[in-house]
């Protein structure tokens, strides 16, 4: 692990001491071949995991979303180079600093083995992502924003803390690969209701389920591109890796336990899906969108079933990649129009054709168009909780529907129609950005011809 | 104040608490506590001002108030065991009587009213020594009778510690008030531990002071006591703007953080003993007191314009300030996390 770990430490001093012209170059190239190292882990046993040393492992669940962060962060980089070119130089290496920070601890808490470092590293994570979104946003809303996404976050995750530091004095260790085995099962009691609660809410609030998600269209809306990409990549992924983590403690109270946050999903992918329906920020609709199809995931997660698990991974993966993508096209509609509004930047498919090309192919996975992985994660979510009750195929076919209505909506808005007559000035697209969306759909494409490697530990 | 003079109450200072903290005999302890306080009374009142001699009376009020308490838990103990060496004190009420004096010297409630007022009123070098040096001599008494003390009488005094220090706060502009709301929290923090572990009590004792220390000089270095003069320091300093970022965060306790060692320890602490309501109760109440570190942040670091100051004159300006040791403290007010496992063999 330390052939990624140490590489990614070591481009911090490779921004602060790169000339002035180099920084984007040096940085983006580098990362890349450190994602690269990490396409050899993708190569996992099915029924057992890679374990490089006391602290880090990799099994089939951790690898991709492994993967996943590594491959961002090249991306994040090409992305941000728009919005600070105008920042002194200073600023600018903080910016990459901070992203590069931030991508340590993720990877960091992709392969953990114990929980208890997880848990530091989950909560590290929120330092960057916190200076990068209100530092470097936009809008005066950001501050709240900050605060909302910090303090959200930490009220879910003391608890975490509290309740990981109890069940290592009661198992002895908090080693993931050993507590699979050790588990005691989880009797209905308040008490441990009480642990389950303490256990899942972090995740909860970082996936977000519904009704803790008031932070989530905030922090995604005021933060830069690149904590855009990040927050809705991988950080909402944590939660559901977190969570896919400590539910190995916490049978059979799961099958108890889990209705008012099933309840709370199944509604709120609804909700959600709807609210994109009538929105006019475009950043907005996305973030909306993110929080729909997590619910999915909190779904899925629950019902604890193998079809589940693996439509679970397969979606956060697939989600991850494409709302990101959806989020660079966003930047670039904001880059040349300077407001998130879609209608004040219609009808673009006449002006930058090949960034039409763009949005039809992130439209289309974000609506789970098959063969994608979207499609493959969606179904299987969508066959494992009808197999766990029968009802849930109407509000599943409601959601799917809506899915496709706001990402047409999203597409036909900005792109077709009759464009306003003020954005004639617009700048043709940079190959940096065709290229960004091409890094971006290249792995949903790849992923679609071979899904075996993202569809978990359970096939 | 002229040089000798410094030098000769400064050491008064230092002997005082050193005389507690080496003395096996309550007598000197005692003796020690009233040199400690009579000695910092003229480094409160460097000023002249009506303001740092009020700080430095009610200062003087409720320490020699707390001693008296402390010589009659003293007396009472002298009169049930007959000894004055110092040991556990195995009778309640002089048990009671101590933690009480000692809790009025420490600041923890219900006798916070006096911390944020005295540090209020007094400049924020001698806010530095009175937040950080004074605290060393009566934990080590509470240390030491730690064994004896009655947990019940410390759990309440620490929630309602937690609580003050983290409301008192949250209303306050002035940064001297502020950092003592936050004492008044993290002496909270201290003594919830201190029946169950009295290691983790000195473990939150160092880190503490190394943080604390390192806020007031950086603070010091603008001269700003309130947060809108913090709020200019982008001009001046902008590196320091992001030093002050780590420092409130490592204050708050947020992982990675060095301030998180402590709260992680005393929450494993009182987790082992089945103080989970306790545990979780201060961990949340915690996060009061970050809400206006963060707010500090936000005035300070979080809002910097997108250019500095292009003066040209600002490198003939040279730091006038005493700082002493300010990046050895920084350093480890924010990086000493992966080092936890040897703090807690060190202490």
């Amino acid at each position: 692990m330390l052939k990624i770990i140490i590489p990614t430490m070591m481009l911090i001093p490779l921004t602060w001491l790169s000339k002035p012209s180099m920084i984007w170059i040096n940085t983006t190239a580098y990362s890349m071949l450190i994602s690269l190292i990490g396409l050899t882990y993708l190569n996992q046993f099915t029924d057992n995991n890679l374990n490089f040393s006391l602290l880090f492992f990799t099994d089939s669940l951790s690898a991709p979303l492994l993967m996943l962060t590594t491959w961002l962060l090249p991306l994040m980089l090409m992305a941000s180079q728009y919005h600070l070119s105008k920042e002194t130089l200073t600023r600018k290496k903080l910016y990459i600093t901070m992203l590069v920070l931030l991508q340590l601890f993720l990877i960091m808490t992709f392969t953990a083995t114990e929980l208890i470092m997880f848990y530091i590293l989950f909560e590290a994570t929120l330092m960057p992502t916190l200076i990068i979104i209100t530092r470097w946003g936009n809008q005066t809303e950001r501050l709240n924003a900050g605060l909302y996404f910090l303090f959200y976050t930490l009220v879910g995750s003391l608890p975490l803390l509290i309740a990981l530091l109890w069940v290592q004095n009661n198992l002895g260790t908090l080693n993931l690969l050993v507590i699979q085995y050790w588990a005691p099962p989880l009797l209905d009691s308040w008490s441990n209701a009480l642990l389950w609660l303490a256990c899942m809410m972090a995740f909860m609030v970082k996936m977000p389920l519904y009704g803790l998600h008031l932070w989530l269209p905030k922090a995604h809306v005021e933060a830069p591109i690149a904590g855009s990409m990040v927050l809705a990549a991988v950080l909402l992924k944590l939660g559901g890796y977190g969570m896919m983590r400590i539910t190995v403690l916490l049978n059979p109270l799961t099958n108890f336990m889990a209705y008012p946050f099933m309840m709370l999903s199944l509604w709120g992918m609804i909700m959600t899906s709807s609210i994109c329906l009538r929105q006019t920020d475009l950043k907005s609709l996305i973030a909306y969108s993110s929080v729909s199809h997590m619910a999915l995931v909190i779904v899925a997660v629950l019902i604890q079933s193998p079809w589940s698990y693996m439509g679970a991974t397969a979606l956060m993966i697939a989600h991850g990649l494409t709302s990101s993508m959806l989020f660079c096209l966003a930047n670039s509609n904001y880059e040349r129009v300077h407001s998130r509004t879609m209608i004040l930047a219609r009808g673009l498919q006449t002006l930058l054709p090949l960034m039409a090309a763009w949005w039809l192919l992130a439209s289309l996975t974000n609506l789970a168009l098959p063969p994608t992985i979207n499609l493959v994660g969606e179904l299987f979510v969508v066959m494992a909780s009808f197999s766990w009750s029968n009802i849930t195929i109407i509000l599943m076919g409601i959601n799917i529907t809506i899915t496709a209505l706001y990402s047409l909506y999203m597409l036909i808005t900005t792109q077709r129609g009759k464009y306003t007559h003020h954005i004639k000035n617009v700048k043709p697209s940079f190959t940096r950005e065709n290229s960004l969306m091409a890094l971006h759909l290249l792995p949903l494409l790849l992923l679609s011809l071979n899904p075996k490697v993202i569809l978990g530990p359970i096939y | 104040m002229k040089p000798p003079i410094l030098t000769i109450i400064m050491s008064t200072v230092i002997s005082g608490t050193i005389m507690v903290l080496i003395s096996s005999h309550w007598l000197t302890i005692w003796i020690g506590f009233e040199m400690n306080m009579l000695a910092i009374i003229p480094i409160l009142m460097k000023k002249f001002n009506p303001r740092a001699m009020e700080a430095s009376t009610k200062y003087f009020l409720t320490q020699a108030t707390a001693s008296m308490l402390l010589m009659l838990g003293i007396t009472i103990n002298l009169l049930l065991t007959g000894q004055w060496a110092v040991l556990n004190m195995p009778d309640p009420i002089a048990s009671n009587m101590m933690t009480v004096a000692l809790a009025m010297k420490l600041g923890l409630s219900p006798f916070h009213f006096w911390v944020p007022e005295v540090t209020q009123g007094i400049p924020l070098s001698s806010g530095m020594i009175l937040l950080t040096w004074q605290k060393i001599a009566p934990l080590s008494i509470l240390y030491q009778i730690s064994p004896s003390t009655n947990p019940n009488l410390l759990m309440a005094m620490a929630t309602m510690s937690v609580l003050m220090g983290g409301w008192g706060g949250l209303n306050q502009t002035q940064l001297r008030k502020i950092l003592a709301y936050s004492s008044i929290a993290h002496m909270g923090w201290m003594i919830a531990v201190t029946t169950y572990n009295p290691t983790l009590m000195l473990l939150n004792l160092v880190i503490y002071i190394m943080m604390t220390l390192g806020a007031f000089m950086l603070f010091m270095l603008n001269s700003s006591t309130t947060t809108l003069s913090l709020s200019h320091m982008w001009n001046k300093f902008p590196l320091i703007t992001s030093l002050i970022l780590t420092i409130m965060l490592s204050l708050g306790g947020l992982p990675p953080l060095s301030g998180f060692i402590p709260k992680w320890m005393i929450i494993h602490e009182l987790t082992k003993n089945n103080m989970i309501i306790m545990a979780t109760f201060m961990a949340i109440t915690a996060l009061l007191n970050l809400y206006f570190y963060m707010r500090l942040t936000y005035a300070t670091t979080l809002t910097l314009f997108p250019s500095m100051n292009i003066m040209k004159m600002k490198w003939q300006f040279e730091n006038t300030k005493n700082t002493t040791l300010l990046p050895l403290l920084i350093v480890i007010s924010t990086m000493l996390l992966p080092l936890s496992p040897m703090m807690l063999t060190l202490l």
